[in-house]
């Protein structure tokens, strides 16, 4: 018999928490359910699964709350579900600790890659294995390389500045997780930094025309409007 | 003093037309008596002239202060200046408190009536975008109801079936309803977001600075993700600018647009997505390669009658005005424009945005 990651959905749709069950199943995870704050309380700590999807809409308590006394003993990873037009609520909910969020309406396949990427990312700690046995990251045409502090597309140097140099680099450690610009921004210029995201979003165009063929088609960076931004999923 | 304040909006409010209009008005009237005074001997004229002047302020300013002020000077210059003896107050003399009730009652009488019509005026464009909102919400709820019905339908077919229908058909079924769903969807996030809009007076949305490459991006991502089939490309001006922008609601725009130039492009394999920034604004274009819009269509598009009056096209006729009526709205909020234009081999849909917050 064969162990596999057991993943609690805290959702209190009846409907959303068997589709998800069912997508989850079907892909080879065990799937719990719970429907309210307090019932996923009590089943994360006799369950201790590997991974909570969380809706954030719950009828007795704030999904925000779960998040942070969650996040108070444990690293375990959380993906929030969440409907589309509150961009807010995600950032929220991700600066408050959740690893990742699906948005409503989601397909299959993006609830899996981030479960996935999740996983991954708990299992091998910030940067995955691949960083620290090779000292590089590779997507598609796209390598950073840690030692020599370089961006390579196809094997040539992006000549990206100090700071895009580090952006990228961030990005890398935590590819197929969304970062949100307050974190990026913690990140590179510490805690001060707080509020005014510009420097960020102009370093991210630089970077874009430096490493994309197209900025406003990009191949490595993703932009998630008013939350952050995601490196895809290294090779 | 909330309430002091608010009874002088309503009923004093200033503004520097109004101001304008006051002083233009008494300087005229001061200006035609004293010529007059030259020219004859009488003076009963004078109260005449003044009263147009009272009449003509409380007519063309907002509530009751201009109308009212140039009552009372009216009445203290007719006194002073123009009528015997002259460059004296003198109330005294027979018939001067006549005219000064009769100055008053027109200045009073005159900014009423001009209060009270400006507020109905008010009133009806509030009920007609009221009425606007109501028909949007009944075409749309009439929208909502046939896919509905075919995906239950679709599903208690599969459901009941007792081993008749063939793998194909059944896939078939729940492809059908899956596209329905999909589409319902779609609609919701446009309701969503002409909520996001509240209120319905301009500039009621959240506006950040966002970069337009980004918008397009997640805009085209989440395009693919339906119509794989579908080859778009898109430009973007070298120079970065952060546009002030709600940018769920412009990436909601560009949805549609990319939607409609597939859903009614008529044979539209090719979308370009295109920017530039111009006199201040940035020039946003969905082109495609389909069939154009009919001409007759052209001047209905935005304004949401198309939907009720079944014109949307013998191709398909569900929703084209929707999403259109959703876009204009978007982009007005946003101070900027939508148009729409036939080229030689397709449509091109073009909005602007203004660089600058205009608030």
């Amino acid at each position: 018999m064969t162990i596999r990651d057991k993943i609690l959905v805290v959702e209190d749709e009846k409907t959303i928490s068997g589709l998800i069950k069912a997508i989850l199943t079907a892909n080879g995870y065990d799937v719990i359910q719970a429907s309210t704050g307090s019932e996923a309380f009590s089943m994360i700590s006799s369950h201790c699964p590997d991974l909570v999807v969380l809706d954030l809409g719950l009828p007795d308590m704030d999904g925000m709350d779960i998040i942070s006394t969650v996040r108070s003993w444990t690293s375990m990873p959380i993906i929030v579900v969440s409907a589309r037009s509150y961009e807010r609520d995600k950032v929220q909910a991700l600066d408050k600790g959740a690893d990742d969020y699906v948005t409503k309406p989601f397909s299959p396949a993006e609830l899996l890659a981030r479960v996935r990427v999740a996983l991954r990312h708990t299992r091998s700690g910030p940067g995955s294995g691949a960083i620290a046995n090779t000292g590089k990251f590779t997507a598609g045409d796209l390598t950073i390389d840690y030692d020599k502090h370089q961006v390579l597309i196809a094997g040539e140097n992006c000549r990206l500045t100090q700071n895009e140099y580090k952006i990228v680099a961030l990005l890398g450690k935590c590819a197929g997780k969304v970062l949100t610009y307050d974190f990026i921004m913690k990140e590179l210029w510490g805690p001060q930094s707080k509020g005014n995201n510009q420097i960020l979003r102009v370093n991210m165009a630089n970077i874009r025309r430096k490493i994309e063929k197209n900025p406003a088609e990009p191949q490595y960076i993703f932009t998630e409007v008013g939350v952050g931004y995601r490196m895809i999923e290294g090779d | 003093m909330n309430w002091l304040k608010s009874i002088v909006k309503k009923y004093f409010p200033l503004s520097a037309r109004s101001w304008l209009i006051f002083v233009a008005a008494m300087a005229s009237a001061s200006a035609l008596c004293a010529i007059l005074q030259r020219l004859t001997t009488s003076d009963t004229h004078v109260p005449m002239i003044f009263v147009l002047a009272v009449l003509v302020v409380a007519l063309s300013t907002e509530g009751y202060f201009y109308g009212l002020l140039a009552a009372l000077l009216s009445v203290l210059g007719v006194n002073y200046a123009f009528t015997y003896p002259y460059l004296k107050l003198d109330f005294s003399v027979y018939g001067y408190p006549l005219t000064f009730m009769t100055m008053l009652a027109v200045g009073f009488a005159v900014s009423t009536l001009t209060t009270r019509v400006q507020a109905q005026e008010k009133l009806r464009a509030e009920s007609e975008r009221e009425k606007m909102r109501a028909n949007l919400l009944r075409a749309i709820s009439h929208d909502l109801r046939t896919p509905l019905t075919a995906i239950s339908g679709s599903i208690a077919t599969v459901l009941e079936d007792s081993g008749t229908l063939s793998r194909e058909q059944k896939n078939e079924l729940l492809l059908d309803a899956k596209q329905d769903a999909d589409w319902l969807c779609r609609m919701v996030e446009n309701l969503l977001s002409i909520t996001r809009i509240s209120g319905g007076e301009m500039g009621q949305i959240q506006k950040e600075g966002e970069i337009l490459e980004e918008v397009f991006s997640e805009a085209v991502m989440n395009f693919r993700k339906r119509h794989e089939e579908v080859n778009i490309s898109v430009s973007v001006p070298e120079e970065t600018l952060l546009l002030p922008m709600d940018a769920m609601l412009i990436e909601q725009v560009l949805l549609n647009l990319m939607d409609n130039a597939l859903v009614h492009g008529r044979g539209t394999t090719r979308i370009r997505l295109d920017a530039r920034y111009e006199g201040g604004f940035a020039v946003i274009g969905v082109e495609d390669n389909g069939g154009g819009v009919a001409p007759e269509l052209l001047p209905h598009l935005f304004d949401g009658s198309l939907q009720l009056s079944g014109r949307g096209g013998a191709d398909n006729s569900r929703c084209m005005g929707i999403g259109l009526s959703v876009c204009r709205t978007i982009v007005e909020a946003h101070g900027g424009s939508l148009r729409a234009e036939n080229l030689p081999g397709g449509a091109r849909f073009e909005f602007t945005l203004p660089l600058e917050d205009v608030e």
